[in-house]
């Protein structure tokens, strides 16, 4: 059984349509890429799985468990964000948090764990990421790369059964990049189900099990990363990587 | 300078026992108060937010003398009897709070929204994302500003005196009728402000210093 699927999605800005009835399977273990150019609706897809949008329709099957996407309790969205994890683009650290209570505040204020637990934990997840050595830093204090560590670790300390990733290398410097990549590779080596949205060609191509190709709301191709990249059936999906080699 | 010697340190006590503590008093309910009606204005709370909005327009509309005299002489003619320092406590904490609350509520709307975003991924609540994560920003980017009202509001109780209440003005003016000295009693008057906003400037720096705890090279 899937850990996630999500069934005709629905959404628009105005008159803009954003998602066009997409789908979306995820079975545990999985590490899917979602490809595709700007305005595509990648970022879209993302927060309405998370509920910071609400999808004008679609309904999603989380753990065996199904839930309308335009329309579900707040109860609801609360127990899936507590089985999720959230990675963004601009890391959105906590500012006025170090490091470590970035990783614990989820444990020990949206879980009642306490402090000296979530402390252990929250050292374990810095040392995983490499920044248990800037645990009493603060993300102003942090280069973006180590502000983005942190926030890996942040969305694995509450142990989620899926973290979704938001472009979560674009806003780097080139040379930031790679340190995120290979936290998020050992990651998927590890067996974590994630959901990346990504410009990372080779991290598409290398990292995922599964890459997804998405334009103007709706997927272009689907299919395993070795035969994504080697043998593309759609036109679209050719031309798409043509330009991504160039 | 004999004068000086017996009427500076009844000025300056005065100050000490009726206008600071009339400040005080007056902003930390003024603070409960613009914190409570940001957080409606910022949540858009229905119907309430309208009547925040309402108290906010009168007050920022309406000169303080003249809420004062309302509270005070206003409600005594029909029948609503309020001591004069009660009546200078409601209309100061109404009035700064009306200012307060806007500063406030830029501040929190100034939190980017990806903090409360984050907030929420990793399973808080909306009053726990509030408590832990934007009021605390706010709060420091308000505090200049909030400081600002506070040593407006300091200044202000002056205005008390002309509801009856005996703060420090009041006292001077006493001095001043009794000695004919206006001018320097006046300017002495002027001084115990001045020193006043002067040690709350010094506070306002040391606290805007505690206050840079998270951000790097301030």
């Amino acid at each position: 059984m899937a850990l996630l699927e999500i069934k005709d999605i629905h959404k628009s800005f105005g008159n803009l349509n954003v998602l066009n009835g997409m789908d979306l399977t995820v079975n545990k273990g999985d590490v899917i890429a979602i490809l595709g150019p700007s305005g595509s609706g990648k970022t879209t897809l993302l927060r309405c799985i998370n509920y910071l949008e609400t999808a004008d329709a679609g309904t999603m099957i989380f753990n065996g468990k199904s839930y309308d996407l335009s329309n579900t309790s707040k109860k609801d969205v609360a127990h899936l964000r507590k089985h999720t994890g959230v990675v963004f683009q601009n890391y959105n650290l906590f500012a006025n948090k170090t490091a470590l209570q970035n990783v614990t505040l989820g444990l020990t204020v949206a879980r009642n764990i306490s402090k000296e637990e979530a402390n252990v934990i929250g050292m374990q997840m810095l040392e995983k990421v490499g920044m248990k050595d800037r645990a009493s830093h603060y993300p102003s204090q942090l280069s973006g790369g180590q502000q983005q560590r942190v926030a890996i670790a942040r969305a694995l300390a509450t142990n989620p059964d899926i973290i979704y990733f938001d472009e979560p290398t674009s806003a780097l410097d080139p040379e930031l990049i790679q340190e995120v990549l290979s936290v998020m590779k050992t990651l998927a080596n590890e067996g974590m189900t994630m959901v990346v949205v990504t410009h990372e060609m080779a991290f598409a191509k290398n990292v995922s099990s599964h890459v997804i190709l998405m334009e103007k709301g709706k997927i272009v191709e689907e299919g395993s990363s070795k035969n994504f990249f080697e043998n593309p059936k759609q036109e679209r999906t050719k031309d798409f990587l043509r330009k991504e080699e160039m | 300078m004999e004068l000086f010697l017996e009427s500076f340190p009844k000025i300056f006590i005065s100050g000490i026992v009726m206008t600071l503590p009339l400040a005080i008093i007056s902003f930390v309910l003024a603070m409960v108060l613009a914190i409570f009606c940001a957080l409606i204005q910022y949540a858009k709370v229905p119907v309430m937010k309208y009547v925040v909005q309402f108290y906010i327009w009168i007050f920022r509309g309406t000169p303080m003398l003249v809420q004062l005299f309302i509270m005070y002489f206003g409600m005594q003619s029909i029948g609503v009897r309020i001591s004069a320092i009660t009546a200078a406590i409601i209309v100061f904490s109404l009035n700064t709070g009306a200012y307060c609350a806007e500063t406030i509520r830029g501040s929190i709307e100034s939190v980017p929204q990806g903090q409360m975003e984050a907030g929420l991924c990793v399973g808080m609540s909306y009053m726990q994302i509030m408590t832990h994560i934007i009021l605390p920003q706010a709060f420091r980017s308000a505090f200049p500003s909030l400081f600002n009202n506070l040593i407006s509001l300091v200044k202000d109780t002056s205005l008390a005196a002309n509801i009856t209440v005996t703060e420090m003005f009041m006292q001077t003016e006493r001095i001043a009728g009794r000695t004919y000295q206006f001018m320097q009693l006046y300017i002495e008057v002027a001084l115990v402000y001045l020193i006043f906003c002067t040690v709350l400037t010094w506070l306002q720096a040391w606290g805007e210093k505690k206050l840079n705890y998270y951000q790097a090279g301030r």
